[in-house]
Parts: C-alpha cells; structure tokens; sequence
C-alpha cells in the first residue's frame, strides 16, 4: 500500500467492499471499540466532572500556538538549541527522510530502532530507508506486530487493533519462530524477548514528539510499554521527528493537553510512561544519547495553518477518539481509506497533506454524524471541516485546500444538485415534481432498479411508500391558514 | 398564537400523515397553524454533499418564504440543525446574514416546541406498550431536542421504553451517504437493526423521516418482526388525534 498515489474510486470501493466482508476484522474493532468507548466514557463520569472547561483550556492552549505558530517554532528552536539539541527542519517528507539517512550514513549505522511516530508513517521513513539499505525496525508492540506482516498501522493510537490476541499469537509463531500462545502477558513477553535483543547495542533510536515545549525547548514523549525510553535514551543518536504543530508554549499547556489525550486516547489518566527530554547526555551524567536531533517537519503544514477555518484541525493531539466513535471507521478500519491518518480526522487532513485529488474519494467516508467534534478533546470541528472538503472538490468551497482544482467530482451529481436547488428555491415548480413523482412512484418500484441512485438505494432497502397529497389535505384540516 | 408549519420534503413526500398529526398536535394546544403553499427543503441534501452556493439560494428562499415574525415548527431534529445553525454557518460574512440570523432564531423542532414553549401534559389513552427509540444525530448533537421527545414519553403512563444499546450511534443514512457509500451505510443500518431487535419491542420509534426511512427501509428487506413508526404519529395515537 502506499501513501502518495493517485487512487481510484474502484480502488476505494474494492478496499471497502473486502473490509465490511472481512467478519473477523468486524468482530475485532467493534469489540476493540467497544471497550475503547466504554472506559473513556466511566473514566470521565468517574474523574473529570471538569471535562468541558479541561476541553476549553485545552482547545485555548493549541489555537494560541497555532496563531503565532512561527514565532514560537523559533523560540522552541532557540531554547532546544541552547539544551543541546540540533534543530532541523524538512519541509517535505523527502527533506526529513535525507535527513535522517544522512545522519545513520555519516555514523555507519545500519539498523534503526523506532519508538512510536505516526509522522515517520507521513513520510514513509520506514520504506525510504529499506530501499537505501537501512533497517528502520519498529519497538512499538502494535507497530512490531504489523511490521512483521508489512502491514501499515491501522490506527493512530493502536496501530494493530485489527488483530486479536490469537491472530497476534499465530503471527510471533510464524515470524519469531515463538511457541503458540495467546495470554497477553506471554505475548509481551515473547516481544519483549525479541526487543531485548534488538535494543542490545544499537546506536541510533527515532522517536515522535507528542509536546514540544517552546519555553523550555523540551520534547515531551507518551507511551506505554518503555520502548520509546529505551529508543530515546540507550543509543547514542536520538532524532525525533516533530510535526511544527506539535508546538506548545508551556510546561502547563503540556499537561493540560496530557491530561485531555490519555483518557481521550484509551480511557486512563496517565500512562506507563511519560518522557520529558531537555537534550543529550550532558557531562557527568550516566546515560542518555551523545547526540539529540529534532526534526521539526511541516509537510504543508504551513498551507492547513494558513486557512481561515482548516488550520483548527492542527490542534490535533492525536489521541485516536475520533477514530474510536466513528461508526465508518468501526466497519471499515483504517487500511481502507488507503492514507496514513484514517478516521475523521484523517479524512480533514489526509488531502491537505497529499493533495485532494489523491484523495477525493475519502471525503465520502463520513457520514456527518458529529460524533467525532462532540468528543474531540481539543473541539476541532470536524464535521464542518470534512463538509468544506467536500465544498472544495465541488469548487464551491473557499478553493484552499492542495490539489483541489484537479479533483474530479460527478458531473451527474453536480446537475442533480443544481436541479434540485432550482426546484427547491421555487414553491410551484417544487410541487409540480412532488405531484409527478407521486404520480410515477409505482413505476419508480418496477424501473427504481434501473436508475443509479434508487438502485443503491433499493440494494439494501424497501421503496418507501411516495404520498405526496399534503397540499390536499392540509386544506381540508379545519382551521389551518393555507396561504 | 400563530405559527408556521414546515413540514420537510420527506414530511411532504413520504411522511405525509405524519405532517398532518404534527398540525394536530399543534392545533390541539390552541396553537394556529400557518402553512405556506411554496414551502419546499430545507436544503441539506446539497448543503451536505458540498454545494453551497446552491444551497444559499434554497436558504434565502426559505428566509423570504416565512417572513412574519412567527416561530417556524418543524418536525425533524436534523433539519432543524440545518435550519438554526447550519443556516448561519452558511452565511457567515454574507451580506444576507442578519435577514437569515432573524429566520434561524425562529425555528424550533416540534418536540421542543412542545415541550419547552407550550409545556404540554398529556395523558395516555394508549394499551401497555414496550417501545424503543432511536436519536437522530443531528438532533443529538446539533439541534440538541432529544430531551424534549423523552420527555414527552416520559409523560405517557403505559409506555415503556427500553433504550437501544447504542442509541447515539449512527443509522447510516446521512442523506446522501446511504446512495454514495451503500456498502457502508448498509453495515451500519445493520447494527442498528440488530441493536433494535434485541430490545425485543414492539416498535421503534424516531422523530426523524430521513432515519425512519433508512430503518425501516432496510427492516422491511430483512422481514424484521419489530415494527417501526414516526414518533408524531405514535404521539397523536396515544393522545387520541391520530388515524
């Protein structure tokens, strides 16, 4: 699968139609998503009676950055610096790989340990380096689990959640060689057995960035399972790659935002593990890398930033609950919208990082429902946003998002459309065709299958019954001003 | 008190009863109905498919169409998040706003009508009865009317109502989504029957066309036992209006 490609609407629906029938993939998201749901929802009940006015602060702290988001990039890239960190920046995925590959080039390293980064995922770090001859291997167990069948993360947050524990099982059987298991705890132990090994020695570990704190220039890192301490801290090159929107201003807004993603994400308070970097080893200490390098990584960043509406969707934390409440995302999963960032707020920003038309077709992938802006821990507003998206494919939108001018949109829907505004912005033409179509409804029940839109319609449903005789009736109702 | 009754083009089209219960309830309050003749959509299939200059020249028709200072009922959540808030969004910076901010602020779903402007009492005339209900989502989330609609069966002494498991999960419908994404829309309506089934009662109700039409639709395909019905016209019933 790749991330930059153009896509087919027969790709889209091929993938989609393989998902939906795909009942052990089914069975494992809804129950994954169930319990994803359940313990965000008693946690909040339970702990955070605040939660909305936590939300405010929260949304406050990310829209105060992004509106001076250079200014306080530059004084993230002043402090980091003073810490000892090297600053980079990419403005292409391409940029940020050459960094990366010059870097285990200059110091002969051959193999790289990764903790978990959704933005080494945006650029494809994993394939780039494969195909220079570098081992890019992942520490992250969900991130282990689909390397080993070269899959791509299936979600932002738990990128193997398509996968039980008996599917887990068989998979270190077959690529680890492990003995058959499917307890959780001897899964964690077989990973952790084999990491173990993989940790021993290494010389360059790369790391995402959930915080980069501009006052302290700090990097703060949240995980789980210690892998990201050890890819940060036991080798002797640490680089992490920092999208610019990551950018906080203090170590207050940090935890605010903390505090919103770890119950956002998976329904607990804190995690296992949270790393706060402020730089290499520094002399007389006992462990830490000799070198530390951020990447601070825009990717069109800057173009989202510079829209009046679109660069809300740069406050995102990455927490994943977006994609949790989705009831598409919860039947399709993530490998279906053929893009890095699936989910509602994959379908906001996955065009505006890789083009609209490469990905027209995965603005249809929502059904508007507003589950994902009610629990969205920092309000972005997401159904509005993917509803401009698809004002910007018609070319009715404000015309800002990268590739729209080349979006193919359905000419058959874009006529559809304008007659039907026409009929609706006119009181008696819209009863001529309400009066027609209640004349020729019985036909529409023998032809219906035979026009595009009734006949998808009519796959899965009865025709409903056309009336059509209000205007008659509403006059006979006694007392009723008919005007 | 004099209102507009707007009856939506599924009210129009499909749901036509329905729209002849919802003026009956209305009337039944001492309320008098206005009905305009050249009423027409509400105009979210175009607004959500992303054609907004269409879709501003349905809004204005509908500010200019009820334009006396009377409060506009409507008996569906989801247009009336398109008509009170959409409408506004829709509008931001246009020259229109405040002519279209004057129509928004008079809209008001019949259930919230009903329960907050005239604060009925009803009393049930209706046979023991298990029921469940499914919450349209524009309703729950932008409209924000639920309460009301419970509220109101909550006032009807031998209904019971057993709530869905997954009642703020989404039918699939979505206006045009269920034509542009049936595979999808299917699987979700799906649940949701599955969901409705097992609450073993005897119907589900909803207080909004577009879900009913896609719930129903795809119950009567399946030869789903439980029955379905548009919560106005279960209202009228248990208050002895309805046919």
């Amino acid at each position: 699968m790749t991330h930059t490609t153009t896509h087919s609407d027969h790709d889209y629906e091929q993938v989609i139609g393989e998902k939906l029938n795909d009942a052990q993939l089914r069975t494992n998201l809804r129950s994954a998503m169930d319990t994803l749901i359940h313990k965000r929802k008693d946690l909040l009940e339970d702990r955070y009676p605040e939660w909305e006015q936590l939300r405010t602060m929260g949304q406050n702290a990310k829209l105060k950055v992004l509106s001076q988001l250079d200014s306080y990039v530059q004084k993230f890239e002043e402090n980091a610096t003073k810490n000892g960190f090297v600053v980079h920046y990419a403005n292409t995925a391409k940029d940020a790989n050459e960094i990366i590959y010059n870097l285990a080039k200059e110091r002969g390293v051959e193999r790289i340990l990764k903790g978990k980064s959704m933005a080494s995922e945006e650029i494809g770090l994993n394939q780039y380096m494969k195909e220079k001859g570098i081992v890019a291997k992942e520490t992250d167990l969900g991130e282990l689990i689909i390397q080993l069948i070269d899959e791509h993360p299936v979600h932002i947050v738990v990128p193997a959640i398509h996968k039980n524990r008996h599917q887990v099982g068989k998979i270190f059987q077959e690529k680890l060689g492990a003995p058959l298991e499917s307890e959780p705890e001897k899964l964690n132990g077989i990973a952790r057995k084999h990491m173990r090994g993989e940790f021993e020695g290494f010389k360059m570990g790369i790391s995402g960035v959930n915080f980069a704190i501009a006052n302290e220039g700090a990097i703060w890192l949240v995980e789980n399972e210690g892998n990201g301490r050890m890819c940060t801290t036991a080798c002797d090159i640490h680089v992490a790659i920092c999208g610019i929107e990551k950018m906080v201003e203090s170590f207050e807004d940090a935890s605010i935002l903390n505090n919103l993603l770890c119950p956002s994400a998976v329904g607990v308070q804190i995690t296992c593990y949270q790393n706060i970097i402020t730089g290499p080893r520094q002399e007389g200490e006992l462990d830490g890398p000799k070198e530390a390098h951020i990447i601070l990584l825009d990717h069109n960043r800057s173009n989202i930033l510079a829209d009046e509406k679109y660069y809300k969707a740069l406050s995102c934390i990455r927490c994943g609950t977006c994609l949790n409440h989705c009831p598409v995302y919860d039947k399709i999963g993530g490998h279906a919208y053929l893009a890095t960032y699936p989910g509602p707020i994959g379908v906001v920003i996955t065009p505006q990082l890789f083009g609209l038309d490469n990905y027209a077709h995965i603005a249809n992938l929502c059904s508007l429902c507003g589950r994902c802006g009610e629990v969205c821990p920092v309000k972005i507003p997401l159904p509005e946003l993917i509803r401009d998206l698809r004002a910007e494919k018609t070319h009715e939108g404000r015309g800002v998002v990268r590739g729209y001018k080349d979006t193919k949109h359905s000419k058959l829907e874009e006529l559809g459309m304008k007659a039907f505004a026409k009929l609706a912005s006119n009181g008696t033409l819209w009863r001529a065709a309400m009066a027609m179509s209640s004349t020729f409804a019985p036909l529409g029940k023998v032809f219906g299958h035979y026009t595009p839109v009734l006949k998808k319609w009519l796959r899965y449903r009865e025709m409903p019954k056309v009336q059509g005789s209000l205007h008659a009736e509403v006059k006979k109702l006694p007392g009723v001003i008919y005007e | 008190m004099r209102v507009y009754f707007f009856a939506t083009c599924l009210g129009e089209a499909v749901f036509s009863q329905t729209a002849l219960n919802c003026i009956k309830l209305l009337q039944r309050e001492g309320v008098e109905v206005i009905f305009k003749k050249d009423q027409t959509c509400c105009g979210q299939p175009s607004y959500n498919s992303g054609y907004y200059e269409q879709t501003r020249e349905i809004v204005l028709h509908n500010v200019r169409l009820f334009k006396e200072d009377h409060p506009i009922i409507v008996p569906s959540g989801s247009c009336v998040g398109m008509m009170a808030h959409d409408y506004l969004e829709l509008f931001e910076g246009h020259k229109a706003y405040e002519e279209v901010k004057n129509f928004s602020l008079r809209v008001y779903e019949l259930a919230e009508f009903l329960d907050k402007k005239l604060e009925v009492r009803y009393t049930d005339l209706g046979a023991p009865i298990k029921v469940t209900w499914h919450s349209n989502c524009h309703a729950l989330r932008v409209s924000k009317v639920i309460e009301s609609a419970k509220k109101i069966i909550s006032q009807l002494s031998n209904v019971e109502l057993v709530p869905l498991q997954r009642e703020e999960e989404c039918c699939g419908f979505g206006g045009t989504f269920a034509v542009k994404e049936p595979e999808i829309s299917n699987a979700m309506v799906q649940e949701k029957i599955h969901d409705i089934e097992s609450r073993q009662v005897e119907y589900v109700l909803s207080a909004d066309a577009g879900c009913l039409l896609n719930i129903s639709g795809a119950m009567a395909k399946v030869r789903s036992k439980t029955k379905s019905m548009h919560f106005y016209d279960f209202l009228a019933q248990r208050v002895g209006l309805g046919v």
